[in-house]
């Protein structure tokens, strides 16, 4: 399968004169063409770092990006300027989350639209643009009106959808959705997020959808990947984990979501707070909130362990050197799973 | 808030409002320096007696010390009075004017902008046109014409001052008393049946306070500068020493003598250079949104 | 559109309307009668008083007054000027040209500079230059500009005799084509260069503040992700966002610069409105004071109604 995407060894470091902030930690992560791959977590967990990490988009001063993200034939991570504006919306787009502000509001979005299409094709022809552009706006169900309107003039749901039409504009390889939905109202969420389940069908796109919202991921992803402080949890399809999540962190999450299906249940959620990342911690970094946590836990980081297929997870329940433990622990598990 | 359900686990310390407001004093490098700068004047201020080398009211012979001359750090002007005590006592003139007019432009900003904001509607309508309205009329105009026409005393210029200058305050306590009326707290005292007045004075005012304390400070730069205007124009008290009035007597002189105009001067602007530092300084404090740029 | 102009208009027109009824108020309470006021203290000429009286309807009911009062002002009868013994519309109008020399010409200078120097300090915030540029700022903005004028006038004109330190032209001269705007030049050099020191930390602080707020707004990341140049980026897009406040700064600004120029005409003996002023403080002549009071508040009021329509239409937000 073609690789779009590989993570290795993947760390952002934020700092400043007095601490560190350790926001992403040892991503290995590989995206394969034709993937939408959701990546999960609360707010703090890292999910908007690594993407704009992988945009390289945050600010050099203060953070520090190491190991190596492989892309189109390149290091991300090494890449220089010149290199990084040739691969940009060209071969890799983002759609961020706060579309009422994606877009200068004193410019009319036609305008800005076009000055993004010639970024790469600075000879384009108005028409060129504009049949393109027509035919993205009719992909996200718009109207060519909004090409001559102001940004405030749009709902956030429209501009949403304009600031999707326009990550598309260069037929990009990866597209990166940041909490792209987030702040839309229910309804129009839902909407959006059919328009661009639909719209892959016809586009060949590969797709990262960083969202808090494991709902979202249930429906527009095949694979996902939950981040809990910065670090990888558990990784694979999404319909075998959302069956049957491994991690008690993704177990967690589940419950956290109340089921629109019937049933009355009671919401479990996570107690606690995420960690303290200006500190390295020696064990599992969930383990303060686990309740399954071992001796074990606080002592050593738990590897990667190899599940079916491309699942994996990062717990010690599922580690190999614990293999005796493990069983007694999964009955446990059924027990609270009930 | 802060979990130890493990020992390895270190939570977020909690610290309350008051000390991370000291936290950003200490930290706000504008702040500090306007408390050193207002300590220092206010010092002069009170103790300006004792702290002068001659009596600054005290004629001389007419003679133009220059710097040093006859124990004269500063000179004497053309009437023989020392130059250095005159601006210790300046300091009490300009803090007076500051102070006095900032009292009364407060004062009548926040009832004005917190009954506009307050109760809104068609009440709020009148009185925020009527602020712009009065906000684009030039004040330093519209104050010399009156002191002119009046008496020009220090209380009148103090008076004048506060009178025109109350709609910057009208306006930032308007703004707030806005948003605070739709809080739970004022609904329930509304509930409780206190009277408008009861609200507007234990809840709506203190609250929204704190930006228009900002604005004064800023306010009292601007006082102190307009006394000096006025001052020059020979517009002045003439039974009070003021900075203004040194500068303009020193026009005369300006070849001959420059010590009078250019000392007066610098005082002046050490005293407003402060009172823009402390207005800085309280906005970031008291603004949430402001970052200090060491966390930046 | 239309309804913001129209609504901006009426404003101006309210304010010059609560300028009139500041300026009536005044007369009625200050000392001695209005009449004296109008007349000048020391004048007692009886067919004067008599005039006087008929005109501004001294023995009708105040309110009436008030009416004859506004009829007056607003035909652009601003009475006689007692020391002149001229209309004080017609006086002011003879010193209005000098005084805007002065106004425009600093507020044109001083907002290029200041934005330059914001625009540089923002893309190198915390730089050496930056903290050189922000504490001077602090120091300038906290000058009176007249303390200024002197200390130019003590450095270049007594100390190093470069430029002259009074007047519009040099007075034993007479020169002509060229040579006599030349001179007015040499002239300006140190009045304008006072209001524009003094005006400079307004627009250099709004700018860096609003340049580095720009730079920090979401649109901006999205525009970086999209590979575009930074220079494309900070043309286009950062300038076009950041000038809109030093627009209204600009409005607010010239109402001050207005106001300010009378004490730097003062200074450097300029023959403009401030001069004026001070001629009519020192004789007393509260006509022409009130006059210019006048002026000068229509003035500043039509100066910003201006910068007000300026802004609505680089701001696409206003047109409701």
């Amino acid at each position: 399968m073609d690789r779009v995407l590989e993570l290795k060894d993947f760390n952002v470091t934020y700092k400043n004169k007095t601490k560190k902030v350790y926001a992403v930690k040892d991503i290995n992560l590989t995206i394969n063409k034709g993937d939408s791959l959701g990546i999960v977590g609360e707010s703090g967990s890292g999910k908007s770092t690594l993407a704009m990490a992988i945009l390289r988009l945050l600010p050099e001063r203060n953070t520090e990006i190491t190991g190596s993200s492989n892309f189109a034939n390149k290091d991300l991570v090494q890449a220089s300027e010149k290199e990084l504006k040739e691969i940009r919306w060209k071969e890799l787009s983002v759609v961020f989350q706060k579309s009422m502000n994606a877009l200068s509001p004193v410019h009319r979005i036609g305008e800005q639209i076009e000055d993004i299409y010639r970024v790469h094709k600075p000879n384009a022809r108005k028409e060129e643009i504009f049949d393109r552009i027509k035919a993205l706006l009719r992909l996200v169900n718009l109207s060519e009106r909004v090409f001559k309107m102001y940004p405030h003039e749009l709902s956030g749901g429209m501009l949403q959808r304009v600031a999707i039409a326009i990550s598309l504009i260069h037929d990009p390889k990866l597209l990166i959705m940041d909490e792209a939905t987030t702040a839309l109202d229910v309804v129009t969420q839902g909407q959006i997020l059919e328009e661009i389940v639909k719209m892959e069908q016809t586009l060949d796109v590969t797709r990262i959808m960083i969202t808090h919202d494991i709902s979202v991921v249930a429906t527009t992803c095949n694979k996902i990947a939950v981040l809990y402080a910065g670090e990888l949890m558990e990784v694979g399809y999404v319909k075998d984990i959302l069956k049957e999540p491994k991690h008690p962190y993704t177990k967690g999450l589940l419950s956290s979501i109340p089921s629109l299906s019937g049933e009355k249940e009671t919401l479990t959620g996570i107690k606690g707070h995420l960690p303290d990342l200006s500190q390295k911690y020696e064990g599992c970094i969930f383990a303060p909130r686990c309740e399954h946590a071992m001796e074990q836990c606080g002592k050593s980081k738990p590897s990667e362990t190899q599940l079916t297929g491309e699942n994996r997870v990062w717990c010690h329940l599922y580690s190999q050197s614990d293999r005796g433990e493990q069983l007694d622990i999964s009955k446990n598990l059924a027990e609270v799973n009930r | 808030m802060v979990t130890t359900k493990k020992g390895w686990y270190v939570g977020r310390k909690n610290n309350n409002k008051l000390n991370r407001t000291l936290l950003k004093v200490k930290s706000d490098t504008e702040l500090k320096f306007g408390l050193i700068g207002l300590s220092l004047l206010v010092f002069v201020a009170v103790f300006a007696s004792l702290l002068v080398p001659f009596d600054p009211y005290f004629f001389g012979p007419d003679v133009l010390n220059k710097l040093g001359e006859n124990q004269h750090i500063l000179g004497t002007n053309h009437l023989g009075q020392d130059i250095f005590s005159m601006i210790l006592y300046g300091v009490r003139t300009s803090l007076m004017v500051a102070v006095g007019s900032a009292l009364i432009s407060a004062v009548i900003g926040i009832l004005v902008g917190g009954i506009a904001g307050y109760f809104g509607g068609k009440i709020d309508l009148v009185i925020t046109e009527c602020i712009n309205a009065f906000m684009m009329v030039p004040t330093f105009f519209l104050i010399l014409l009156i002191i002119a026409l009046f008496d020009s005393s220090i209380t009148n210029v103090m008076i004048v001052i506060g009178l025109t200058t109350w709609p910057s305050n009208a306006k930032l306590i308007r703004a707030q008393a806005l948003s605070i009326r739709e809080r739970t707290y004022v609904k329930s005292a509304v509930a409780m049946g206190e009277t408008n007045l009861q609200i507007l004075f234990k809840y709506i005012i203190p609250n929204g306070i704190f930006p228009v304390l900002a604005n004064t400070t800023i306010g009292m730069s601007n006082a102190i500068l307009t006394e000096a205007g006025l001052s020059f124009l020979g517009l002045g008290d003439p039974n009070v020493i003021s900075w203004g009035q040194m500068i303009f007597m020193g026009k005369q002189y300006l070849t001959s003598a420059w010590w009078i105009s250019t000392f007066a001067g610098i005082a002046i602007v050490f005293t407003v250079t402060v009172f823009y530092l402390l207005g800085d300084g309280l906005n970031h404090v008291l603004d949430p949104k402001h970052k200090s740029r060491k966390d930046a | 559109m239309k309804k913001y102009v129209t609504k901006r208009v009426l404003m101006g027109v309210l304010t010059i309307f609560v300028v009139f009824s500041i300026n009536f108020l005044i007369i009625r309470l200050a000392p001695g009668s209005p009449i004296s006021t109008i007349m000048g203290k020391d004048n007692d000429d009886p067919i004067l008083r008599a005039a006087l009286e008929a005109k501004y309807g001294f023995d009708q009911p105040l309110i009436l007054q008030y009416f004859i009062y506004l009829k007056n002002a607003v035909t652009g009868d601003l009475g006689l000027s007692i020391i002149y013994n001229k209309e004080v519309l017609a006086i002011i109008a003879e010193r209005l040209v000098p005084t805007l020399l002065l106004v425009l010409t600093a507020a044109l200078l001083a907002v290029v500079i200041g934005t330059f120097m914001g625009m540089y300090a923002a893309k190198h915030e915390g730089s050496r230059v930056d903290v050189f540029f922000s504490g001077i700022s602090y120091i300038f903005n906290s000058m009176p500009a007249f303390w200024l004028g002197l200390i130019l006038i003590i450095i270049f004109s007594s100390v190093f005799g470069l430029l002259p330190s009074y007047g519009m032209i040099s007075s034993r001269t007479t020169l002509t084509g060229v040579d006599y705007y030349l001179d007015v030049l040499k002239h300006m050099i140190l009045p304008v260069s006072t209001l524009v020191l003094v005006e400079i930390p307004i627009y250099f602080r709004i700018a860096k503040s609003s340049i580095v707020q720009t730079l920090n707004e979401d649109f901006i990341v999205t525009l970086k992700a999209t590979g575009m140049s930074e220079r494309k980026i900070f043309n286009k897009y950062v300038l076009r966002n950041a000038i809109l406040p030093t627009i209204t700064i600009f409005g607010i600004s010239m109402g001050y610069l207005i106001t300010g120029v009378a004490l730097i005409e003062i200074v450097f003996a300029w023959p403009g409105t401030g001069d004026l002023m001070l001629t009519a403080i020192n004789q007393r002549d509260y006509p022409t004071l009130m006059g210019i009071y006048l002026i000068m508040s229509v003035s500043v009021a039509l100066v910003m109604v201006i910068v007000d329509i300026i802004y609505a239409t680089l701001d696409p937000r206003i047109r409701f």
